[in-house]
């Protein structure tokens, strides 16, 4: 009585149908990219989550799994997204009282920003001929992550696509940002971490500022609640 | 930290109803997350089981829009077919939005010299 394949491959059939399977490949590309990202002092070009989507989608293809099926078991991760989007109300919060004596120059910089963002992607992808699937996915993409993939759920582009740029845009801000602050002669550490967050949310400013804590205070206050009215106001005009 | 996260969910609820029958064009988690912010101001401080989940969610805020970005595969030929219309926006968006931020910055500082 052997009945050791058949008894495998039922297994396999069994575990790879359950959300066990693309929750445990789901943390362990993560682990696996923050070990990286730590084993690099901090690069931005090992950011952590890129490696994961990378990971992942090599283990998809190699077991050809279709991505709808990673979904069905990764959607208990995804759904906390929403949750998380409302806790970051606590860290607002806390840096509300720090801005509170620059909410001027901070807001009209983040309104100027923030045009200047949309207006600059948008438009030169559509001059270069990007089609809409592509363009409606960069309206959102400078907002914080969670936050622009909602946004981009009602506007009814991509939530995904949406989530790919502004994870490229913030380690895009991460690599360039330095140089163009040096470069620009900006000092105070308030003003370098805003203009990054304003570019290039979490990802890009942790890379401008000193005191690594600090990040949470200086961008998000005013930047999260203005923005998706900033956004969803172009998005209506256009 | 499970009271921290019953409080929160039980905003983000009140922000998916209010979503759903009163401003239909904001999803419910970022009104769950105007809501609590007025809360949060209105009552002067927040209870460390909220700190406690808030911290925990953003140290890894990264790995939950893990399975989204996944779907990137699904946009491949897209994306390839644009990849350079796609790659000179996002570059050229970056170095405009932080040098208009910085400038902008700068320039309210100047006017206002007891600024650090």
């Amino acid at each position: 009585m052997i009945h050791e394949q058949p008894q495998i491959a039922d297994i396999w059939v069994y575990l790879s149908g359950s959300p066990l399977f693309a929750l445990v490949i789901t943390l362990a590309a993560y682990q696996l990219g923050n070990l990286l990202y730590q084993r690099t002092n901090n690069n931005p070009f090992a950011n952590p989550v890129a490696i994961a989507v990378v990971l992942i989608a090599l283990v998809l293809y190699l077991m050809d799994m279709p991505y709808q099926k990673y979904f069905e078991g990764a959607q208990f991760v995804h759904f906390l997204l929403g949750t998380a989007t409302v806790a970051l109300a606590v860290p607002i919060y806390k840096g509300f009282s720090i801005l509170k004596t620059r909410l001027i120059p901070l807001t009209v910089a983040l309104l100027c920003g923030g045009v200047i963002s949309i207006a600059s992607a948008v438009g030169i992808a559509t001059f270069m001929g990007a089609d809409t699937t592509i363009i409606g996915a960069l309206y959102p993409k400078s907002v914080t992550t969670p936050i622009a993939m909602g946004i981009a759920e009602r506007l009814t582009a991509s939530p995904t696509l949406t989530a790919v740029f502004a994870v490229v845009t913030g380690i895009l801000g991460a690599i360039l940002g330095s140089s163009i602050l040096n470069l620009l002669g900006m000092n105070a550490w308030w003003q370098r971490g805003f203009a990054m967050g304003v570019a290039a949310h979490g990802i890009g400013t942790s890379m401008v500022l000193e005191p690594p804590g600090l990040l949470l205070f200086t961008r998000k206050p005013v930047y999260t609640l203005v923005w998706p009215w900033v956004c969803t106001a172009f998005w209506a005009q256009s | 930290m499970i009271s921290g996260l019953v409080q929160i969910l039980l905003w983000q609820g009140l922000g998916e109803l209010v979503s759903h029958f009163l401003i239909p064009i904001l999803p419910g988690p970022v009104l769950g997350l105007i809501l609590l912010l007025v809360f949060l101001i209105l009552k002067g401080h927040a209870n460390s089981s909220l700190l406690v989940i808030s911290d925990a969610f953003s140290q890894h805020l990264g790995l939950l829009f893990i399975p989204a970005a996944v779907g990137v595969i699904l946009f491949l030929p897209q994306l390839k077919a644009h990849a350079l219309a796609v790659i000179t926006a996002l570059v050229v968006s970056v170095v405009l939005t932080i040098t208009t931020t910085a400038v902008i910055l700068r320039l309210f500082a100047r006017t206002n010299s007891n600024d650090p």
